[in-house]
This record gives C-alpha cells, structure tokens and sequence, in this order.
C-alpha cells in the first residue's frame, strides 16, 4: 500500500513514505513527462507481475494517473504523475506536521521554531 | 423435535431395518469407484465425469437415505432440504445477474470502444456474448454469465492472437456456464470440496488451441508468468 500513513522514520529516502517499488516507480514518474508501462518496467528493472499491482495502486491513492492511448491497433496505458515532486513533498510535509501538532500541540511547534533557529 | 443423537440412532435403525439398504451401499460403492477413478485418470473429460458421476452417486445415496427415515420431523433432513433448495436457487440465478454487479463493480466499458474485432470474434464462438474491458495494469481476464472482461493491462501486453486465444479460452467457459454450476452445487450437496476447476482451465485452453493454435497461446501464457 502507499504508506504515507504509515511512515517508517528508519527507513531511507523516500521508502520513509512509499514501499521501494513504489518509490522507485515515483521517482521514474517524476523524472519523466509520460511513460507507459513497458518503459517503467524497463527504467525501473522491476518485472511487470510486481509494476502493475504497484501501479494500479499509486493510482487509487493519487500520486499518479493515467489515460488508455490506442496506438493503431495496440493499446496502452500512459502514466504521469500527478503532482510534481516538490508538490508531493510539499503535502506529505504538511500532513506530518498538521499531525504532529495535532498530537503534540505547542510543544511541536516549539520544536519547530528551535528546529529553524539551529538550522 | 428429537435432538441430534436421537436423530442418528433414528438413522441407524431405520437404515438397518430398510429394504433399501443395499441401494445405499450400491450407491456409495459406486461413489467411491468413480471417486477412484477420477484420482487415477489424467483425460480431463474423464476427470470431470466421473467427479460428477461420484457426486450424483453420494446424492442418490443421500436421497435413498431421507426415504428410509420413518420418523416424521427429522430436523437434519429439514435443514438439508432448505440448504439444498436455498444453493440451488443462488447457483442457477445468480449467474444470470452476477455480471451486472461485475460490470458496476469494476467500471467496466464495452471493448468496442478500443478495440473493433472483439465482439465480433467472441460472437462466433459463443453466441449473444459480449467483451468488457476495465481499467487494471493487471492482466487479468474472466467469464461471467454471457460477458467477458478484460483488464487494460492485458490489452497492454498481449498481441492480437494472443488476445484472440485469451478470448477464446474465455469464450468456452461461456459456452459450458450452464454446466459448470451443476458442478458446484453437486459438491455443495455432497459437502465435498468442487475440485474440476484445473480441469475446466485445460479444457478452455484446448479449446482455444483449436481456434489460434498452439503458438499465441503459449506466447500468452509466458507472457503471464
């Protein structure tokens, strides 16, 4: 599942927010305009059998979307992602924060402000 | 209304004292020959008749058994009758209907919007059917009542022979979906496990042999692996 309700704080990178697969997949969409499905496996080096659940996936939760292309008599997928990495990051911030302060109140955003200053 | 354990020494008597016993035993004997059978033989058409032939036999013998009961009331066959009559009802309209709520579940679209030879060709092999595709990067194809679908991610990877072989294997478990809910309910009546479905795929498979050849539908099942 995407997991940006469930975020692994010991995990690297993005695999914090995504699973690898998805993670690796996010990142070839972010890189690229519009891709089909062949290319995401091919970029990503991962088999279609584990591309397509992932990406059927990054789909439902709206980090990507895609539109059926019929390209003479073959059919494809092209797949973008939604929002831009800046973007995503921007909301997956903000949800971590709003849920911080949620739980933690003014001491969360003490943290912040000290956490601003040292920076 | 006599409790379980009455009701068993009730079967036991009656069974015993019954002219119709060794109806009974026939019956069973010939179950587990054909039961004996279908573990032994690898023809899939045997397979499924003489399943079918071992589930009717422990049917026959169950029947045989409800008519040696001289007590009235007997609760086991009450509950039996309604669980038989209630599955019957399920297997035989539920079919019927199931591909409609597939069809919403699924936001399914007729394939003629995308691809033009579909119907077409499923229709000559299955007459009044019809193909759906829904939108799935997994490969994915199944049968329901008259309609078939298909998932985009399967429209993605396969060319059109292997297509047409997916279809037609499709096609065939439309041709027999009158039969293959026989099948179920004879394993729900007998409380047995309904065991066909390998062989069905096999036949489907044949079949579709028989209409592209061998080579697409190899192509396709690699291609799924």
């Amino acid at each position: 599942m995407v997991k940006v309700d469930r975020i692994n704080i010991s995990n690297e990178g993005l695999t914090k927010f995504f699973s690898p697969i998805e993670a690796q997949i996010m990142e070839v969409l972010w890189e690229n305009d519009e891709m089909m499905t062949s290319e995401i496996t091919k970029k990503t080096n991962i088999p279609l059998s584990s591309v397509a659940g992932t990406l059927d996936r990054l789909v439902k939760a709206d980090f990507a979307k895609r539109k059926v292309d019929k390209n003479g008599q073959r059919i494809r997928y092209i797949y973008s992602a939604t929002t831009t990495a800046n973007n995503a990051a921007n909301a997956i911030t903000t949800r971590i924060l709003d849920s911080l302060v949620d739980t933690f109140g003014a001491v969360a955003i003490e943290n912040f402000s000290n956490y601003k200053k040292n920076k | 209304m006599k409790s379980i354990t009455d009701e068993l020494v009730c079967y036991a008597t009656c069974i015993n004292n019954s002219e119709l016993l060794p109806m009974i035993l026939f019956f069973i004997g010939a179950s587990l020959l054909l039961f004996m059978f279908y573990m032994k033989t690898q023809t899939p058409i045997h397979r499924i008749i003489s399943f079918a032939g071992a589930q009717t036999s422990m049917v026959g013998a169950i029947a045989a058994t409800f008519s040696t009961m001289e007590c009235s009331r007997m609760f086991t066959i009450e509950v039996y009758l309604a669980y038989v009559s209630i599955s019957t009802g399920i297997m035989i309209f539920l079919p019927g209907l199931y591909y409609k709520i597939l069809i919403k579940r699924h936001n399914a679209r007729p394939i003629s919007e995308i691809v033009d030879w579909a119907d077409e060709f499923v229709n000559t092999l299955a007459n009044d059917s019809q193909v759906y595709y829904f939108d799935s990067a997994i490969p994915k194809a199944f049968a329901s009542g008259k309609t078939i679908f298909v998932s985009v991610g399967m429209l993605e990877i396969f060319n059109e022979q292997e297509l047409k072989a997916v279809l037609a294997h499709e096609a065939w478990h439309l041709r027999h979906n009158n039969k293959t809910p026989i099948l179920r309910q004879l394993s729900l009546m007998t409380f047995t496990k309904y065991r066909p479905k390998q062989e069905l795929e096999l036949m489907a498979d044949r079949f579709a042999e028989e209409i592209v050849g061998k080579v697409p539908l190899e192509s396709a099942r690699e291609k799924l692996i």
